[in-house]
């Protein structure tokens, strides 16, 4: 027998592609490169009106209070600054407030964590068996306190605490003289603060939570889990990233920020500073006493510190929530 | 061990009937697929099963026993996700382990266990894993094995294998199939896939707007389905649904339409008409009905032997031809109606040329146009033909 076996050519374009042939003339690749640069550029261009915002409102006010922290101005446009070094800060590690305040703020922060924390978990998981048009009025309710404008609320509370006729001290029978007695005072301005705080985490809680898929939950009580252990092992684990975000929001907000305006109207820092935290402490330095240096060199220090423990309690909230995916 | 009985139940949303009263009886170590298509209520029929939605009416029963206002927990059921549900900050080992976790088991006691269901699914090697560093098809295993290692009375599964690919979701059927023989357990599983329908299980509930259509072995739903919905969802292409009208002629019945005339194999010849009324077909007997006919049980007649036999069946045109490898699907044009042939290749068809196609009459099937239910021919000596013809629920 003639013949042979002839293997089938693998497939083939019937015309060959042509490459683009390299180009030598560099006005052509100059303009290409140009192009490219540009297109490059774009993006940048898109995010500059908000760097210029950052720029102008934050980090400006930010190197200039640095700067001003390095000298010694009262505040009048009149009097020159002048430079006095580490000075500024010197005084401020010497006199006695600083640390008394940062102690102050700490204890705000333990105060309001119940506030923020306990109360928003426990209202949030039982008021999930609450169903549909009920469930808003009732979160609307929770909510309505954060709506009031704080020095509103401060002086429906200077009424209700006030020594004699207040309704507090009616109900209870006592005669504390709330923001004239040292304790009293800090627990009236961090209790008015949760007050005022606790709607805002309710909402913040119950977002979180209507956030878990269900699947998990009915996972579990087909694995055989009851109603409490559901919430131990599934739902508060995966409820971290809402709780980790609630601390934060507590030590750089709740605590030492939103209780300015309630210490400003209610005491003043008062009595004898017992509710002098770290940023009313800012004010007095730089608005009362126009000590404008002190009050510069307290502001960065309170800047880095700040900074110091929002990035560890982020560190740490990086290896304990869970994320979801 | 345990049967599964559902009694009558219905699950309305608003003014939807997700369920609409179902009875089922799934005996011991039964199969049971439930099949259907996308929101015909496979889930909320299942969910009801495991106690995680309750029924608005009617009972579910586990060996005999009232369930319905039993908590999940305590039904003794283990069920698979479709979305897998793990937990995924916990490791896989406390994925499997926890059922036992929640019975207060021993620790050891658990991770042996684990130990030894991590065996079978071979995941031995994953057990320090979190579920997102897991693929597809390793959480699908993961969720088999949290539902193996407590050894529950029944297995219900919700589309357990929709979320993996094509291969993964044929090896994944065989072994959970072979699980199902070795564990001898109840096995309720959901699926709007007829693949793993009929490869699965030993009895499908084909449901349809929450209600039941047919409940059979998977032979039995496929060769004799009890309604023309079963039969348009069944098969790949679906069974050809033609509207016809059946007549009586030479006392035998057939199926007419436009370019359709098909013998049913039906009625008695011996009561032929008069010799004489042979010439008017169909002009005593005529009843509207659906004639289904399964495309691979069609048949391309040679063109030839065309006009020598009268009693040709369907006459029409090929419109497209689908290539399947080792089968050719053939779409054609009869009358007004679409009907595909499936043959094997090469089958003959062109484009364009016109074809007769033949079927033998036990391979066809009659439903009520109105109810959509099947027909069943019940010879009755007495009655005329088409009295005969009445639908039987089946
Ligand atoms: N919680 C609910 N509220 C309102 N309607 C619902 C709810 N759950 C299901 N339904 C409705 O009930 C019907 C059946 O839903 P079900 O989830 O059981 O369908 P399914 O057969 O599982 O579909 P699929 O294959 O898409 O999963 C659908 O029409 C759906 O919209
Ligand atoms: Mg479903």
């Amino acid at each position: 027998m003639s013949g042979m076996f002839v293997e089938v050519a693998p497939p083939t374009l019937p015309v060959p592609i042509v490459a683009p042939a390299a180009v030598g003339d560099r006005g052509r690749t100059a303009r290409r490169l140009a192009r490219r640069l540009g297109r490059g550029v774009v993006p940048y261009l898109y995010l500059v009106p908000a760097l210029g915002m950052l720029i102008v409102w934050t980090y400006r006010p930010l190197v200039e209070t640095a700067n001003y922290s390095f000298y010694s101005w009262n505040l009048s446009p009149t009097q020159p600054a002048t430079p006095v070094g580490w000075d500024n800060y010197h005084r401020l590690f010497t006199l006695p407030e600083l640390g008394g305040s940062v102690w102050r703020t700490l204890l705000m922060i333990i105060g309001l964590l119940p506030f923020t924390i306990v109360i928003p978990v426990v209202v949030g998981l039982l008021s999930r068996e609450v169903r549909g048009r009920a469930r808003s009025f009732y979160q609307a309710l929770i909510f309505l306190p954060f709506l009031v404008a704080p020095v509103a609320s401060a002086a429906v509370w200077q009424w209700l605490l006030s020594p004699r006729s207040g309704a507090v001290n009616r109900a209870t029978g006592s005669s504390v003289n709330w923001f004239h007695e040292r304790w009293p005072a800090l627990i009236a301005i961090t209790g008015i603060t949760g007050w005022h705080v606790l709607g805002f985490a309710v909402v913040v809680v119950a977002a979180g939570l209507a956030s878990i898929n269900s699947d998990y939950a009915e996972a579990a009580s087909v694995d055989g889990a009851s109603r409490w252990q559901i919430t131990r092992w599934l739902t508060l684990p995966l409820l971290s990233p809402t709780l980790v975000f609630l601390v934060l929001s507590t030590v750089l907000l709740f605590a030492p920020q939103w209780t300015f305006p309630l210490i400003d109207s209610l005491t003043q820092g008062g009595p004898v500073d017992a509710t002098t935290n770290v940023y009313y402490l800012l004010w007095e330095y730089g608005i009362q006493s126009f000590d404008a240096g002190l009050a510069s060199a307290a502001g960065v220090v309170f800047f880095i510190g700040f900074g110091l423990v929002a990035a560890v309690l982020l560190w740490i909230s990086e290896r304990v929530t869970i994320h979801d995916d | 061990m345990s049967r599964i009985t559902v009694e009558n139940v219905t699950r309305r949303y608003g003014d939807v009937r997700a369920v609409d009263g179902v009875s089922l009886d799934v005996a011991h170590g039964d199969f049971l697929v439930l099949l259907g298509p996308s929101g015909c209520g496979k889930s909320t029929l299942l969910r009801m099963i495991a106690g995680l939605v309750p029924p608005s009416d009617g009972r579910v029963l586990v060996d005999g026993r009232d369930v319905t206002e039993t908590p999940a927990r305590d039904r003794d059921l283990a069920m698979v996700f479709q979305s897998y549900a793990l937990y995924p900050h916990l490791t896989v080992a406390r994925n499997i382990g926890f059922p036992l976790r929640t019975r207060r088991q021993r620790r050891a006691e658990i991770s042996a266990r684990v130990a030894e269901v991590a065996d079978i699914l071979d995941l031995g090697k994953l057990l320090d894993r979190r579920p997102r560093e897991l693929s597809g098809g390793q959480r699908q295993r993961v969720a088999l094995g949290r539902a193996l290692v407590r050894d529950p009375g029944a297995f219900l599964m919700d589309e357990p294998l929709s979320n993996l690919d094509a291969q993964l979701r044929t090896a994944t059927r065989t072994e959970i199939t072979e699980l199902h023989h070795r564990l001898g357990r109840t096995f309720v599983y959901v699926t709007h896939d007829q693949v793993e329908a009929m490869t699965m299980a030993t009895s499908v509930a084909v449901l349809n707007h929450g209600r039941l259509e047919q409940v059979g072995t998977p032979t039995e739903v496929y060769d004799t389905p009890a309604s023309a919905f079963v039969a348009g969802f069944l098969g790949s292409p679906p069974m050809n649904l033609l509207d016809a009208e059946v007549v009586a002629r030479d006392g035998r019945l057939h199926a007419v339409a436009a370019g359709v005339d098909v013998p049913l194999g039906l009625g008695d010849p011996g009561q032929q008409g008069e010799p004489g009324k042979q010439g008017e077909p169909g002009e005593q007997v005529r009843r509207p009905a659906v004639l289904g006919i399964r495309p691979e049980h069609l048949s391309l007649r040679p063109a030839a032997s065309d006009g020598a036999a009268p009693e040709a069946t369907l006459r029409g045109t090929v419109r497209t031809i689908e290539n399947l490898g080792s089968e050719e699907i053939a779409h054609c044009r009869v009358g007004a109606a679409e009907v595909a042939v499936r043959a094997r290749r090469p089958a003959g068809f062109t484009v364009g040329e016109a074809v007769v196609l033949t079927v033998r009459p036990e391979h066809t099937h009659l439903f009520d146009r109105e109810s959509g239910r099947r027909l069943v021919w019940r010879p009755d000596r007495d009655a005329p033909i088409p009295a005969a013809r009445v639908p039987v629920a089946t």
